[in-house]
């Protein structure tokens, strides 16, 4: 894994035997052709990917009725930072990103937890059994999220053996958020490509299943658990419909349940100031993770499949 | 080795189902991992309990427990759940009564049915059409720029990143309908519009599939990107010495190799769409008049949507409808590519 | 989810304990009331209670308001300690809070759906604690009768009635050359000056809920009963649904009118009450249709300039049925709730809704709490006791009053002139959801076949009052 990672990193350094190679290139009509395609694609994303949000920022700092009257004008009447101010004060952006951010935290532990135990024993420990949930595991990724809402809502409000509502608990969130078929599999996979060797060394000089586990197979695993945490932490900042039914207490929401609830009542631009300041997270977080991301996603769709 | 991330990633996770698994899990290669994996390891009995723990049973059921006890909680009971309920009627308050097929029919006698069944497919059709070729172009033509392919990439993953209900917010306020929208505005520059977006049974669903490619395009993009860099090189070599042109290896030689990927990536599209719920709910409840009412939305109202309690049967025999129903198109899809990817 | 049912004397409490054992409290209420059959916790111990306070996204005058309420009333009931929780009433959502047991203890519901859930045992049964309450023999019979089940049990105690009215902006109607003083009086009149306050002023000469969370519906009704039509006749699950009827068809072709006629509707279709009431206040919308009290929410939680605010009443056609819609809020506490919570949740009802209509001590604490916060005090309602009461207790109030009354002239005048309808009694929600529909289709497509929509509308409606729906 870690020379393809290299491979995926350095590809910007473009090699020379690509689709379009350096004779190819040669040619003006390649050459003006594709630097003309290239051009129009660089514009195209940059006005898609980054205008909305341009946008965005710009109306946050621009009065309600700039925005209103003239969307696409600039500050014709000045900027302001009252939206921005208003959204964190009054509409307690803050806390909701807060919220957020322990809900976010508290799921992906849930997840590496699950994963990296599931995995290991899975792949290093096998017992007999294994392969019998690795198959139930299995089966659970071709069940939509969908099946499990109503159930897993009412088995929330009425929990058959604890008879305590988790309504309104992040526990409810965390701990569904643990049952991921997808980090599992993902785990077992790569702990199924860690040296055997290793681990049979360690069994003969008498490590505890514990061991094997805390001091060679997690120390190994950074690359993959930096996968599954961008993948844990993107899936929980964008929840939506579950934490919507089970944190009624607005106290507690995070913003995307919060949002969407107060918009009625928000004046748009303090609204699309609260938008902005919950979208700077996670651009600030990708900016700076950008290649884990990249990786992550581009590997995701493969792996899905 | 030029064996990418994502092909050898597919062979292992769909291994045990191989016989359903997409095409690329079929390749030929074992790598050595795999190999190494089934190296003789050492027997365990279940003789006597201390021998099970001696023999590392238990550490390996301390392992399991906390995936044991998760996903028997939030993911195996709740899907056996889901069939009893699809059987029962219940209001939680009173004791479940078993009523057979009822709750079936009653969905299948609902008028909202074949409209939701029909948005859905409009919805997915159109996400087809805007979404599947625009991010396949662009990632060819993407990994082909020999400068600032960092700054291509981010671009087009950014709208990923923008949590998807801040997303659906900002795109409402774009799709204003009078002539100050943000949209308005700008095709009012080339003279165009007013156009009535949102409030418009025929503009509502493309309207909400233009947002949501734009949300979505770029995880597919960086599929494609990761999936591009695994084509054999040498075959671009050995086609430029035979003077091929540009357009002859994109599709003799890039398309055939990335065959894998867009048929895996066409089919979760499909599975994706089929489950569209933020968009038609947060931008317009499902209307105007029904419009935008799909069967996740239907789903939702059947269980949480009435102010006078759910009907959770109903809510449940739809939902396994829909998952039976996806997963027998995956079944038959991977049925017929199988053969076309050797 | 079996219940330990509570061995209670109070026979309604048998409904109650089911669901209380099987959604135990998202809210931690301070178990004090032991589940005996006691009447009420001595009054040593402390209860504590969650109460619905405001709309969320209220201002923070609004919150230190109520908690100024809050205050006083633990000051006055030391054995009583409120949490308040921003609450908003919307079909989608209560249920599922419902469900949860996540409710507080006290909340609102509309007229519409107390007795319903009331009925389906859904709401705690409040007789003895009510009908202990001095005043409560004066209450509006017509009025407490919403809040009481076809067997004589008291689920909810009325804390608001209003009527509907027609919402003005003064300000757009003189740009428009029309005179702010001088509402309209008649649908054409309406749709007249829709017409010019767009021709004038470029904004939406009258704007409708078009949300398919029943306002839609709500609102559509509104106007029907204004013609003289009823959406249904006789009772219970025997109703028949008469969504259908040609003043329901008038109403439906006056909206057509101004939309694609005259294009005087602007360019959104799908408000909500809340979206409606801040393009109101943001001075997008000439006129609408809502609630007569909606004032106090235009100001607590969507910031309006007081001065473009007018408010009169709904035209009234001469038809012999024609009338006004009203409703109202009722007061209602989880089903779940021990004796001495709602012992409490009962002493919070009489506290903070019904001792400013009936109490001069009361009514004056409350003008002084909300003036001081800047919140409107003096809002036109309509009586939830009878009229003259109403008038009293506007008296004791007079020296706070801090809404535009003149402007409001119109409404006040002639409000009670005008013939009071209640809403559809039979799965009114139902109702009101088949017509949103049509709404919708009437605003959004220009050759939409009224007609047909009407009649599977009727038809959707006529099968949800059948099954009880």
């Amino acid at each position: 894994m870690a020379t393809t990672e290299a491979r995926l990193l350095t590809d910007r350094q473009a090699p020379d035997t690509a689709l379009v190679s350096s004779a190819d290139w040669r040619r003006p009509a390649v050459r003006y052709g594709l630097g003309g395609a290239h051009i129009v694609l660089l514009v195209l994303l940059f006005v898609a990917g980054l205008g909305p949000i341009l946008w965005l920022a710009k109306a946050a700092i621009t009065p309600t009725s700039d925005t209103l009257s003239t969307p696409m004008a600039l500050f014709p009447h000045g900027g302001t930072f009252d939206n921005l101010r208003h959204a964190w004060t009054d509409l307690r952006v803050g806390r909701y990103f807060w919220n957020t951010v322990v809900l976010a935290f508290g799921s992906w532990l849930c997840q590496i937890v699950v994963a990296t135990t599931g995995g290991f024993a899975l792949s290093i420990l096998k017992p007999k059994y294994a392969s019998i949930i690795t198959g139930l595991l299995l089966t659970t990724l071709f069940v939509p999220a969908i099946v499990l809402l109503v159930p897993l809502y009412i088995e929330i409000v009425h929990p058959p053996v604890v008879h305590h509502s988790f309504v309104n608990s992040y526990w409810a969130i965390w701990l569904p958020a643990g049952a991921s078929a997808f980090n599992v599999v993902l785990m077992k996979r790569f702990f199924d490509n860690l040296p055997r060797e290793i681990f049979e060394a360690a069994r003969v000089d008498g490590a505890s299943g514990f061991r094997m586990f805390f001091s060679i197979t997690l120390p190994m695993s950074r690359p993959i658990l930096g996968v599954v945490s961008i993948f844990a932490l993107l899936a929980s900042w964008k929840d939506f419909l579950w934490p919507l039914l089970v944190l009624s207490d607005t106290n507690g929401q995070p913003l995307s349940v919060r949002l969407p609830a107060i918009q009625a009542q928000t004046e748009l631009g303090v609204f699309l100031a609260a938008l902005f300041l919950a979208s700077i997270g996670p651009i600030i977080g990708f900016l700076i993770f950008q290649r884990s991301f990249l990786r992550g996603s581009g590997l995701s769709g493969a792996v899905k499949g | 080795m030029t064996r990418t991330v994502p092909e050898r990633s597919s062979v292992s996770v769909t291994d045990p189902t191989r016989s359903t698994a997409p095409p690329a899990a079929a390749s030929s290669h074992e790598d050595g991992a795999a190999v190494r994996s089934q190296t003789p390891r050492r027997r365990r009995r279940f003789g006597t309990p201390r021998t099970w723990v001696r023999g590392g049973g238990l550490t390996s059921l301390l392992f399991l427990l906390p995936m044991l006890l998760i996903f028997g909680a939030f993911s195996w009971y709740p899907i056996v759940r889901t069939v009893i309920m699809s059987l029962q009627h219940t209001n939680l308050v009173q004791p479940a009564t078993w009523v057979g097929l009822d709750n079936f029919r009653t969905v299948l006698n609902d008028p909202l049915f074949p409209i939701a069944l029909k948005n859905t497919g409009y919805f997915a059709l159109l996400a087809l059409i805007f979404g599947y070729p625009i991010p396949l172009a662009a990632a060819v033509l993407m990994s082909e720029a020999r400068r600032f392919r960092g700054i291509y990439s981010a671009l087009a993953y950014l709208p990923v990143v923008i949590p998807p209900v801040v997303a659906v917010l900002l795109w409402k306020t774009f799709y204003d309908a009078s002539p100050q929208g943000v949209f308005n505005s700008i095709l009012g520059w080339v003279h165009l519009g007013p156009y009535p977006w949102l409030q418009s049974q025929s503009w509502a669903m493309p309207s909400l599939v233009m947002e949501s490619t734009w949300a979505n395009a770029g995880g597919t993009i960086i599929i494609y990107l990761a999936a591009l860099t695994g084509v054999n090189r040498e075959l671009y070599e050995a086609a430029a010495v035979d003077g091929a042109g540009l357009w002859h290896k994109v599709w003799h030689i890039t398309m055939p190799q990335l065959r894998g990927v867009l048929l895996v990536t066409l089919i979760l599209q499909i599975i994706g769409t089929a489950q569209v719920f933020l968009e038609p709910f947060l931008f317009t409840s499902g209307g105007p008049t029904n419009s935008t009412m799909t069967i996740m939305l239907l789903i939702y109202n059947y269980a949480f949507g009435n102010s006078l309690g759910g009907d959770y049967g109903a809510a449940t025999a739809l939902s396994l409808m829909l998952a039976g129903f996806l997963a027998l198109l995956s079944l038959v899809y991977l049925r017929v590519t199988r053969s076309w990817s050797t | 989810m079996k219940s330990r049912s509570i061995t209670g004397v109070v026979a309604a409490l048998t409904a109650a304990g089911l669901l209380a054992s099987c959604s135990s409290s998202g809210t931690k209420a301070a178990s004090s009331g032991s589940p005996t059959a006691k009447t009420s916790a001595p009054a040593a111990e402390k209860v504590s209670i969650s109460v619905a306070s405001l709309l969320p996204g209220s201002t923070p005058a609004a919150v230190k308001q109520f908690q100024a309420q809050v205050a006083e009333f633990e000051k006055a009931y030391p054995t009583i300690k409120i949490k308040s929780e921003q609450y908003q009433w919307t079909g989608p959502t209560f249920a599922a809070k419902l469900a949860a047991g996540t409710l507080p203890t006290v909340f609102t519901v509309p007229f519409t759906d107390g007795r319903t859930l009331g009925e389906n045992g859904q709401l705690a049964d409040l007789t003895s604690q009510a009908k202990a309450l001095p005043y409560f023999s004066k209450y509006n019979p017509q009025v407490i009768a919403e809040g009481t089940t076809s067997d004589g049990k008291v689920i909810a105690l009325p804390t608001a009635a209003y009527a509907q009215a027609l919402h003005y902006n003064r300000t757009l109607f003189k740009q428009a050359g029309l005179d702010p003083d001088k509402p309209p009086t008649t649908w054409d009149e309406v749709v007249a000056d829709a017409k010019q306050i767009t021709a004038k002023t470029g904004k939406a000469g009258f704007a409708e809920m078009g949300k398919n969370d029943n306002s839609a519906g709500w609102i559509l009704t509104t106007l029907a009963y204004s013609l003289g039509g009823r959406m249904e006749t006789g009772t219970g699950k025997a109703s028949k649904a008469t969504l259908n009827n040609d003043k329901t068809k008038q109403a439906l072709q006056i909206l057509h009118k101004m939309r694609w006629d005259d294009k005087s509707m602007g360019s959104n279709f799908d408000y909500g009450w809340s979206d409606i009431n801040q393009a109101f206040s943001a001075g997008k919308v000439g006129m609408y249709v809502s609630g007569s009290d909606v004032f106090n929410s235009l100001v607590s939680t969507d910031k309006i300039d007081a001065s473009i605010y007018g408010l009169s009443t709904i035209p009234i056609a001469s038809d012999p049925n024609a009338g006004v819609l009203g409703g109202g809020t009722l007061a209602a506490v989880r089903p779940d709730a021990k004796d001495a919570e709602k012992a409490a949740a009962v002493k919070w009802i009489d506290f903070y809704y019904e001792q400013p209509l009936v109490d001069q001590q009361g009514a004056v604490r409350n003008a002084q709490t909300l003036k001081a916060s800047n919140q409107p005090v003096g809002t036109p309602a309509l009586p939830v006791f009878d009229k003259a009461q109403y008038d009293l207790a506007n008296t004791w109030i007079k020296s706070y009053i801090n809404v535009p009354q003149a402007q409001m002239k119109s409404f006040t005048d002639n409000v009670f002139g005008q013939k009071l309808a209640a809403e559809p009694a039979a799965s009114t929600q139902s109702v009101y959801h088949a017509l949103d529909t049509v709404v919708q289709a009437v605003l959004t497509q220009q050759g939409a076949n009224i007609d047909s929509l009407l009649q599977s509308a009727n038809d959707s409606a006529q099968s949800a009052i059948s099954q009880g729906k």
